[in-house]
């Protein structure tokens, strides 16, 4: 946690500022009792009880005065620890929310997205928190604490230690109560999760609990954690009870302990009256910040943890490394070929894909097909560089991908994914998305294409109609026809369909797919697949069986010659249609 | 310490709330009672401290003074007194603090057990408008803020009353122009305090607009990112961010300098009254109004008098808080429940019935204006296989959802073996039928238990493990380190979707139900698993009243009675052929998927 204070170097002046400003709020209010105490011994019980008024005036006008330089003191710190601590979180958010952009999808799914979103939002709202705490009371709480007994110390040198004790006890007592609640503290958060986890199996299972009548099964098991959990907060409240109690009782103690020791020296010495007056507040400013330090202690480890999480982030370096310059010139007959291409992913064992090789050319339907976890959904990530090849290289239009700049590679390649995602913006924006220039036309002719016109022109402000985040206001099948709308706008050289059709009904997907023959006739099509009536017509269609290339060529060799492309072709057609292809094919 | 609490939530109906309240804490009104009048008292004896405090340095200076040393005595009787009620003061504040620790962990209890109970009582199309994410934070964040602060907020109210009360009257009981000038700095900067709060919620409410709107793009970013990649978008995203990111910095150190400056300024004013205390005390001592052991009782008092009057100034907020929490709890425990089932239902078992179902006239609409099922009739013999088919989203779980009973239809009714399902008691209608459903549900325990699970408990391992046998898994089950002990945990990452399904399938046939729902699995499953599902599905099918919910049409056109869905109607029923022969959407579905383009 407390590395996350190298944010503060840009603003080091500013926190300079903060720290002279915390310093002089303590110093100002710690003058006071020292203040106080000379009133009531030299002026008060000057002259043998007769007093002096003018210096009781005189000193408590230096008191308004320190009051005053205080104030200034508070509001100042308060200012600029808000300010930073704004600073510091807005500055990790950036850094954060840029190095999560440049990440290549195998960091992403070393941390899964969900866990990259809670690090970005819920993980830096907490550090930025505790950081404000950290700069506003934890500044002010250790210099508050040596202030007071730098003073008293100066004031009843024979009565330190008094302060020495209560901070010991105070100290013991809340180490020992911390120590042993903390164990049972993890049970309860332990056991919290658990009822959480239950809750979350009877809402999700709701039918199958109910289809079997399981409820009071359900209930039963529930009751066994939460009856745990009473008994934990049993246990913890009879410790944590005690706390507030003892803190009373050490404060109270202290005090007492001042007065009584005070009136001892006094007979000795008449300015212990003051002296005791004084001492006993400082003793109460020093248990204080000590109280104070002890809540921030227990909030430190806590941040810690969101910290940890933010610096792994930030420690990660991107594998993927793209060129400057490169590539990107458009040319008549694009191409993508896989030479001898094998992958793994990091720390795995296995190969996802093995020694792939296959060109597909323009004008032509490449079309990947083959059980989960033969590996085409990989194969076609390689392509846009998400992954980065492990043997072997992947060209396009005849240069290899590591050659191309960033730019350069996406130019040329319109990639759909399996669920069709919108950003929050207009239906024009998502279209255009990936055009630097707005093009009504091309935009028009984008959605025509893509089957999206007669559903868009239903909506209110047609294509200025609003896409709420991730675009959860329109349904999953225009979702896809917008992401493939989006890619028919670009006009790429290179189409990518990673199983983008299973979200349309048969009608629509057939349609679509006869409305984007002429604009893809110059262009490489690789569409990936889990039917076989999807793929049929592809000029080439390449079978993958556990990340190898088992058979290779059009749909009616493949039925009569690939053992691998028989088997899917019998799980999805009839007996009959099966051996009625089968036998079309010998023929 | 002072500054923003709470996130300034408020509640629709205070008042009802409030109300609704006063059952739900009946059972622990004795306990909460009791402790209020024991912090009510804890209170009171602590009170006394400063002034007795005060004592001492009197009776020590004015003796010295006198010349007659240190009365020993009196000082010790004194110091004794102090000791008793601190001592005292503080075993009943302990045990105030356990009673109502343990009221809150009473009471949250048997809250979390009331909203469990409820989600078994509520109606399937309850769970169609409320999102699971949002019963989730209910039965935590809320139940948690209601319990922990409920309790702790009723003892503070009556700790801070009493302190003001009694820290005013011992001022009082020193010196009366001491005190005006207390009364006067301290509330004065209270009200101060309040106004700067109100106006810090206008930056805290931005504040938390601005962040969840910024949260918002994160999350579509990072989701998108894919997308974003491939269109070399990362400049105009990232742009786009930093503008927001601003935004939050500026909402942000507002929010927080607003709702901290409670702080530097009861400082101030509290420090002012210290001061002028300290002058007027010394004055008034000089006059011989006030006694030095009064001054310095009265400068501790003031030190006290500051912390009872910003907490009450924040109750408010605390309590709204704690009513919005508890609003949101109660929405859940009142929502409508499902009708109770009659006392004199028609009793059935599973063993008895044959299996005919029929469906008379039946209309249903999840939504009044949009209706789904419109006068569907249609009669089902005894071991006869029914397959429900159509384009996603055409709601072919309809006719599940009614048949099990999770939603009730608007007109008609289906009976089994000729009685009315609505007639007889819900659970028993749900024992007659197995189901296997596309979203293979297990939970989080052993296999064996998992496999149990419709039949109960008492049923022999030995049946468990011919299911397994039949349904093809024991080689599967075998290779597992723990065998059917083997723990499944949320996510099972040691178990595939397939597998998944053929669990399921054979907790179907422990169950022995004379009934099936099955929901074909549909991609996802490699090519030989499917051919295992398939085996397994037809086995289970066998001799019993099946409904099978299709995906793909090759494998029902066997089917005794196919019924066609789109758009949420059933438009076509019958058997395979004589739909090809209708020509009709059927047969486009069917030619679609099969016949050469």
């Amino acid at each position: 946690m407390f590395k996350m204070l190298r944010y503060l170097r840009p603003y080091y002046l500013q926190a300079i500022v903060l720290v002279v400003s915390v310093g002089l709020q303590a110093y100002g209010v710690l003058r006071l009792p020292t203040l106080m105490s000379q009133i009531v011994n030299d002026g008060v019980m000057a002259n043998n009880g007769a007093g002096d008024m003018g210096f009781i005036i005189f000193t408590g006008a230096r008191m308004l005065v320190w009051t005053l330089i205080s104030a200034l003191g508070a509001l100042s710190s308060s200012y600029f620890s808000a300010k930073l601590g704004a600073a510091i979180g807005r500055d990790i958010r950036d850094e954060m929310f840029k190095k999560i952009l440049s990440f290549s999808i195998s960091e992403i799914d070393n941390f899964s997205t969900a866990s990259l979103i809670t690090r970005t939002t819920n993980d830096i709202s907490t550090v930025q928190q505790t950081l404000v705490m950290m700069l506003s009371m934890m500044l002010r709480a250790p210099i508050m604490a040596i202030g007071a007994i730098f003073e008293a110390v100066q004031l009843a040198p024979d009565m330190t230690w008094i302060i020495a004790l209560s901070v010991t006890v105070l100290l013991v007592l809340i180490i020992t109560i911390l120590s042993i609640v903390m164990p049972k503290f993890m049970l309860y958060q332990k056991l919290i999760d658990k009822v959480n986890l239950l809750t979350r199996e009877n809402l999700t299972g709701l039918r199958v609990i109910r289809a079997f009548n399981n409820e009071d099964y359900e209930a039963r098991k529930f009751d066994k954690t939460n009856t745990k959990i009473r008994k934990t907060d049993f246990f913890i409240g009879t410790v944590m009870g005690l706390e507030s109690p003892l803190m009373m009782f050490i404060f109270n103690g202290t005090s007492l302990l001042c007065i009584w020791i005070g009136v001892t020296l006094l007979e000795a010495d008449g300015t212990y009256l003051g002296k005791m007056m004084a001492f006993m507040q400082y003793a109460t400013q020093v248990i204080m910040s000590f109280l104070f330090l002890a809540v921030l202690f227990v909030m430190v480890p806590r941040a810690s943890v969101s910290a940890k999480r933010i610096e792994e982030v930030l420690g990660t370096k991107p594998k993927i490394v793209w060129k400057k310059q490169g590539g990107g010139d458009r040319v008549s007959a694009p191409s993508v070929e896989f030479k001898n291409v094998s992958f793994k992913y990091a720390g795995a064992d296995d190969e996802v894909l093995s020694n792939v090789s296959f060109v597909a050319k323009a004008g032509e339907t490449t079309a990947f097909i083959g059980s989960t976890g033969s590996g085409k959904s990989t194969l076609i990530n390689l392509i846009p560089r998400f992954y980065d090849v492990t043997e072997g290289a992947v060209l396009v239009d005849g240069i290899d991908i590591r050659e191309y700049s960033a730019k350069g590679l996406m130019k040329k390649i319109g990639y759909v994914p399996q669920k069709g995602f919108l950003f929050s913006g207009t239906v024009k924006s998502n279209i255009l998305f990936g055009v630097d220039v707005e093009d009504e036309k091309r935009m028009k002719e984008a959605a025509e294409i893509a089957q999206a016109s007669e559903f868009i022109s239903k909506l209110p402000d047609k294509f200025d109609a609003k896409i709420v985040e991730a675009g959860t206001n329109v349904s999953g099948g225009q979702r896809q026809r917008l992401s493939i709308a989006r890619v028919v706008a670009k006009n790429p050289e290179i189409y990518i369909f990673d199983d983008a059709f299973s979200a349309l009904d048969m009608k629509t997907d057939k349609k679509l797919r006869e409305a984007l023959k002429p604009v893809t006739k110059n262009s490489v099509t690789l569409i990936v697949a889990q039917r076989v009536s999807t793929i049929r017509d592809a000029e080439q269609i390449v079978v993958l069986d556990k990340g190898k290339v088992v058979g290779k060529g059009k749909h009616k060799d493949l039925i009569r010659d690939c053992k691998a492309y028989q088997e899917i072709c019998e799980s999805q057609l009839s007996e009959e249609e099966y051996r009625k292809e089968l036998e079309d094919a010998r023929a | 310490m002072p500054g923003p609490r709470g996130n300034g939530q408020k509640p629709k109906n205070f008042k009802k709330t409030l109300i609704r309240f006063i059952p739900e804490i009946k059972p622990y009104r004795t306990a909460i009672i009791v402790s209020v009048m024991l912090s009510a008292i804890s209170v009171l004896l602590t009170i006394f401290g400063p002034m007795l405090l005060g004592m001492i340095t009197t009776s020590a200076t004015t003796s010295i003074a006198e010349g007659k040393g240190i009365l020993w005595d009196e000082i010790i009787r004194l110091v004794v007194t102090l000791i008793v009620l601190y001592v005292t003061s503080g075993i009943i504040g302990y045990i105030k603090e356990v009673m109502l620790m343990r009221v809150s962990a009473k009471f949250s209890k048997s809250m979390r057990e009331k909203i469990l109970a409820k989600i078994s009582r509520l109606p399937m199309s309850y769970f169609d408008k409320v999102k699971i994410g949002d019963v989730m934070s209910r039965m935590t964040n809320d139940v948690d803020s209601v319990s922990m602060e409920l309790a702790s907020t009723v003892a503070d109210i009556v700790t801070s009353v009493v302190t003001i009360i009694g820290i005013l009257s011992m001022m009082l009981m020193i010196s009366i122009p001491l005190s005006l000038i207390a009364i006067i700095a301290i509330p004065v900067s209270t009200i101060f305090v309040k106004r700067i709060a109100d106006k810090s919620q206008r930056y805290f409410k931005k504040q938390r607009t601005i962040l969840g709107e910024l949260n918002s793009r994160i999350e579509e970013d990072y989701t998108g990112q894919l997308i974003i990649k491939a269109n070399t978008h990362e400049k105009k995203t990232l742009a786009e961010f930093t503008d927001a990111n601003e935004k939050l910095y500026e909402a942000s150190w507002k929010s927080q300098f607003f709702g901290g400056l409670p702080f530097p300024i009861t400082h101030i004013f509290t420090h002012l009254a210290y001061v002028l205390i300290c002058m007027l005390g010394g004055w008034f001592a000089i006059l011989g109004k006030i006694t030095i052991g009064n001054v310095q009782a009265f400068i501790q008092y003031v030190n006290q008098f500051n912390r009872p009057i910003t907490e009450v100034a924040q109750l408010s907020a605390t309590i709204q808080q704690i009513a919005a929490a508890a609003e949101r709890v109660f929405e859940f425990l009142d929502a409508e429940e499902e009708p109770r089932d009659d006392e004199d239902a028609i009793l059935v078992s599973p063993s008895e019935v044959v299996g005919e179902v029929e469906f008379h006239d039946v209309n249903f609409s999840y939504d009044k204006e949009k209706p789904i099922i419109r006068n569907f009739s249609a009669k089902i013999e005894p071991g006869m296989q029914v397959a429900i088919v159509g384009p996603t989203g055409a709601g072919k779980t309809t006719i599940v959802n009614l048949l099990m009973r999770f939603y009730e239809p608007d007109s008609g009714y289906i009976t089994i073996d000729g009685e009315p399902i609505r007639d007889m008691r819900r659970a028993d209608v749900r024992k007659l039928f197995g189901m296997v459903l596309q979203d293979t549900w297990l939970f989080s325990d052993t296999i064996m238990n998992n496999l149990k699970y419709g039949a109960g408990k008492n049923i022999p391992d030995e049946e468990v493990k011919k299911a397994v046998k039949t349904a093809g898994i024991s080689h599967f089950i075998d290779s597992l380190p723990k065998g059917l002990s083997t723990t499944i945990d949320e996510d099972s990452d040691n178990i595939s979707a397939g597998e998944k399904q053929l669990l399921t399938i054979a907790r179907a046939m422990v169950a022995n139900p004379p009934m099936m729902i099955l929901d074909e699995a549909t991609s996802n499953v490699d090519t030989r698993t499917e051919k295992m599902i398939q085996d397994a599905f037809s086995k289970l099918t066998k001799g019993r009243t099946s409904f099978v919910i299709a995906h793909r049409l090759s494998t029902i056109r066997n089917a005794d009675l196919i019924l066609v869905m789109k758009d949420g109607n059933i438009i076509e029923q019958g058997k395979h052929e004589d739909l090809l022969a209708m020509n009709g959407f059927y047969a486009e579905l069917y030619n679609s998927q099969f016949a050469d383009s």
